[in-house]
């Protein structure tokens, strides 16, 4: 639970308002009567940053949170009286940041250790998502065993996806760094917090949060410089990441591009007239930077109808020699 | 443009007349109550009223119509449209964690102390949207609001048990019949994301006046928790909002020496640095102990009857309220005699997964009869037996003392069995109240993910009678016994996926055999003796 607090807190303190984010807990650790630190979640094991806060909404909890919910979410098809706070209100200039955690394996991740959700599924839902304009450009990320497996099958454009293992590999809890007699073929697998008896935070996540734990608002730092700063030997797995779907480059797309909420602001010289003055107003409201809107679509089309064309033609050919045959085989004696 | 400022002067009278006619007057007060309790333990009521002095609810006649428009100073504007959208009369929501212990703490100043969420409303019956469908879209926007699962208290979860809960308020004379919807979830967390849309709903949100003492990570720590809101219409007031919070806090937990005392700093960790600005009163209640000596500071702006009142806004900030006690603690030796006129005990017997005996026993502690409502919303995972139902009153049989019983069954995967009574207890008397039960076999999609845990049964609810009253006032006290829990048959969850196996392996040897039977030719190949010798 720590994994989804962290970055929780770390999207808030960048910027991103309660009401622009959807976090679904499946469990409630930190209110649970064998919590010993009550309303409490900690991030490492010296607890030193305290994950739960005094100001935290939640939009899905418990049994709430289920594969039907979360493509719900993403996909927009909802019941009429669910509320507007379960609701992504996305547009098309929505820049949408998603991060899952949990138990997982090659090509699913489990939702309480009932039901699976597959790549494909999530795949499927960029794709209606993409379809119906409900994002700008999405980052994922996520965080389990055999996490890589996991975007492998996004087949949409605009989307960057990165994740914490390898196929075959497993995403482990934090280490404490090995003293130099340990046996190296047996390595303590989680760091445990004596007092509250579980694992406290994977590898992963806590390398990604501790990078950002010196990241503010005004930051110009990269998602590049975010990849380049992976530590396979520190994070005892090898993250990965997906850019043929991403089309800008990496090294100008900012962090704060999806983990910010950050106000674009346009200082232009005194208008002369009254009518300039509210345009530049009008301006100053944009909170991401617009990407360039793609080419107009003609010479695609012109391809499409091309290939349609072709298509048909080979068809009916088929048909002819067919019916040829038969008509050769039939008059045979 | 000689006319555009005449124009301009027309709007605005225009525009002002509307506004002048809905000025209403709110007002907001905060009170916080504080006793110690005889256990050692301190109760704390937080309570916050927004009077809205005018208004009345909706008519659900007029949901079609376009709503006027609403204009809130310090009343809730999350809430009040909600409230006008689904138009809803009066409104109890709470949220509990915990089991409040009726002998050792007494009655509770809000009397809604179920565990896990409860969601009772009176609304007005119309055939513009009826009240299923607002008791739904309410249900989910209340969900939304407080960050809690109360979405699901569907129509498996929800009753109408008219008798038990009277409202608080006015019921608004439209001519048309008001009915409750009532619905419990007992196995609902409470926790700080429902905190914070409760703060967010107050004028001063936790930053100043009382509200900065709700700590959540003391208010959670407490033994009993429990917030609630509270909208109710009062004719000659108006529409009255009031969010509580009530904790049991355990200060001999806290303190080495085993010592009572209490303050602000050790309960809530916080102290009061501002005055809430908007409100009109302010103030903090402590109840004094009787028989001890003790020292409260800072002075009390005044004791009236035991009760020391504190004025915030008078107070010299940051203000830190403590109790401090002359002696250790020391339990006193009836700490655990019933502070109530009537206790209760109910138990789910049985160890078979298909039938169990539900028992409830009662205890009057008074020296007069007393008499109760009993109300039982069971879900319909547990399907009563009702010509099994026996009374025992002080070990001898006595079925007289049920009266006035309405029943509405349970129907399977559909609606949960609502079951009230009125029960007569003569005065210190126990009465052991027996049902034989039946327990559902689910369907396998119905489980929820945790199936062994079990299901959570919804509390039920006594209503007390005062004497010389045919039927409750709504002034009556409510009592809640804790929730149950009931171990339902699970079956093999694995079994689809054996099933799966073991069919196909059978399939694939059925059809090999019967392939194999029919193609394959057998030959009797014969060895020539002549041809094996050369």
């Amino acid at each position: 639970m720590a994994n989804a607090l962290g970055m929780y807190r770390t999207v808030k303190r960048l910027g991103i308002p309660d009401s622009n984010i959807i976090l679904m807990l499946a469990d409630d650790a930190s209110c649970n009567p064998r919590n010993k630190f009550p309303a409490r979640v900690y991030a490492d094991r010296g607890r030193h940053i305290e994950l739960y806060g005094d100001n935290i909404e939640v939009d899905y909890r418990g049994y709430e949170v289920t594969v039907e919910n979360f493509i719900r979410v993403l996909t927009g098809r909802m019941d009429p009286s669910v509320p507007r706070s379960k609701r992504l209100l996305t547009d098309d200039r929505s820049n949408i940041f998603v991060y899952m955690t949990g138990h997982g394996g090659n090509e699913f991740l489990k939702f309480q250790d009932n039901e699976e959700i597959s790549a494909f599924d999530i795949a499927d839902a960029f794709e209606q998502m993409y379809q119906k304009k409900r994002y700008n450009e999405i980052f994922f990320m996520i965080d389990t065993c055999q996490a890589n497996s996991m975007y492998s099958k996004l087949y949409s454009p605009n989307i960057l996806a990165t994740g914490s293992s390898l196929v075959g590999e497993n995403s482990y809890s934090v280490r404490p760094p090995i003293p130099p007699n340990h046996h190296p073929t047996n390595p303590p697998k989680y760091e445990n917090d004596n007092d509250i008896g579980v694992a406290v935070i994977d590898s992963y996540t806590h390398h990604i949060l501790s990078y950002m734990e010196h990241i503010n608002k005004t930051s110009h730092l990269t998602m590049s410089d975010l990849f380049a700063s992976y530590d396979p030997s520190k994070i005892n797995s090898h993250p990965g990441v997906r850019t043929d779907l991403f089309n800008r480059p990496l090294s100008q797309t900012r962090i704060t591009d999806f983990f910010g909420g950050v106000s674009q602001v346009e200082v232009r010289p005194p208008p002369a007239s009254p009518n300039e003055h509210q345009h530049q107003h009008q301006q100053d409201q944009e909170h991401a930077p617009l990407p360039r809107r793609a080419g107009p679509p003609t010479p695609e089309s012109a391809d499409v109808t091309r290939t349609s064309v072709r298509r048909e033609v080979r068809a009916w050919g088929a048909v002819t020699i067919l019916a040829a045959l038969i008509g050769w085989a039939g008059t045979r004696k | 443009m000689q006319a555009g400022w005449l124009v301009r002067l027309l709007l605005g009278s225009f525009l002002l007349v509307p506004t002048l006619g809905y000025s209403q007057l709110e007002q907001f007060d905060e009170e916080l109550t504080i006793k110690s309790l005889r256990d050692g333990k301190v109760f704390s009521k937080f309570s916050f009223t927004t009077i809205l002095k005018g208004a009345s609810p909706r008519d659900p006649r007029n949901l079609g119509t376009d709503d006027v428009s609403q204009h809130y100073i310090v009343f809730p504007l999350a809430l009040g449209q909600i409230l006008r959208e689904y138009a809803v009369t009066e409104l109890h929501l709470s949220l509990n964690a915990g089991k409040w212990n009726y002998d050792r703490w007494g009655y509770p100043e809000e009397p809604g102390v179920g565990t896990g969420a409860e969601l009772w409303t009176w609304m007005g019956d119309s055939t513009q949207s009826s009240i299923n469908e607002r008791w739904r879209g309410l249900r989910n926007a209340l969900a939304g609001l407080f960050c809690a699962s109360l979405g699901s208290l569907d129509e498996q979860r929800t009753t109408s048990p008219a008798r038990s809960f009277l409202p608080e308020g006015h019921l608004p004379d439209w001519g048309i019949p008001h009915q409750i919807r009532h619905a419990s979830l007992p196995s609902e967390n409470v926790c700080t994301e429902n905190l914070t849309p409760f703060l967010k709903l107050l004028p001063c949100k936790s930053l100043s006046g009382i509200a900065s003492l709700l700590n959540p990570h003391r208010l959670f720590d407490a033994d009993w928790h429990g917030m609630s809101v509270h909208v109710l219409w009062r004719e000659n007031r108006g529409v009255e909002i009031r969010l509580t919070f009530q904790t049991i806090s355990d200060p001999l937990r806290l303190s080495s020496g085993r010592k009572q005392d209490w303050s602000f700093r050790t309960l809530f960790d916080r102290t009061i640095e501002k005055t809430c600005p908007v409100a009109q009163s302010s103030r903090v209640v402590v109840t004094l102990p009787t028989s001890v000596a003790y020292a409260i500071e800072p002075e009390p702006s005044s004791v009236v009857l035991g009760l020391a009142s504190f004025d915030i806004s008078n107070s010299i900030k940051p203000l830190d309220i403590g109790l401090r006690f002359a002696g250790d603690f020391q339990y006193p030796v009836d700490f655990d005699a019933p502070l109530t006129s009537l206790s209760v005990q109910r138990i789910l017997h049985g160890s078979s997964q298909a039938y169990g005996q539900l028992s409830v026993k009662l205890t009057n502690h008074q020296a007069e009869p007393l008499r109760v409502v009993y109300l039982e919303t069971m879900p319909w995972l547990i399907q009563f037996y009702l010509h099994t139902l026996k009374i025992h009153i002080d070990g001898m049989r006595n079925d007289n003392a049920m009266s006035e019983v309405t029943y509405i069954p349970a129907v399977p995967h559909a609606r949960p069995a609502t079951f009230q009574c009125v029960l007569s207890i003569p005065s210190g008397a126990t009465m052991d109240l027996s049902m034989d039960v039946a327990k559902s076999f689910l369907r396998y999609t119905e489980h929820p993910p945790d199936a062994q845990r079990g299901w959570d049964l919804p509390p039920a609810v006594f209503t007390l009678i005062e004497a010389n009253q045919t039927s409750p006032l709504n002034t009556n006290r409510r009592l809640y016994t804790p929730t149950l829990l009931v171990d339902l048959a699970t079956p093999d969850f694995s079994m689809p996926y054996n099933v799966i196996i073991f069919t196909c392996s059978l399939i694939a040897f059925l059809f090999g055999s019967v392939f194999n039977l029919l193609t394959r030719k057998f030959v009797v190949v014969r060895i020539d003796p002549d041809k094996k010798n050369e």
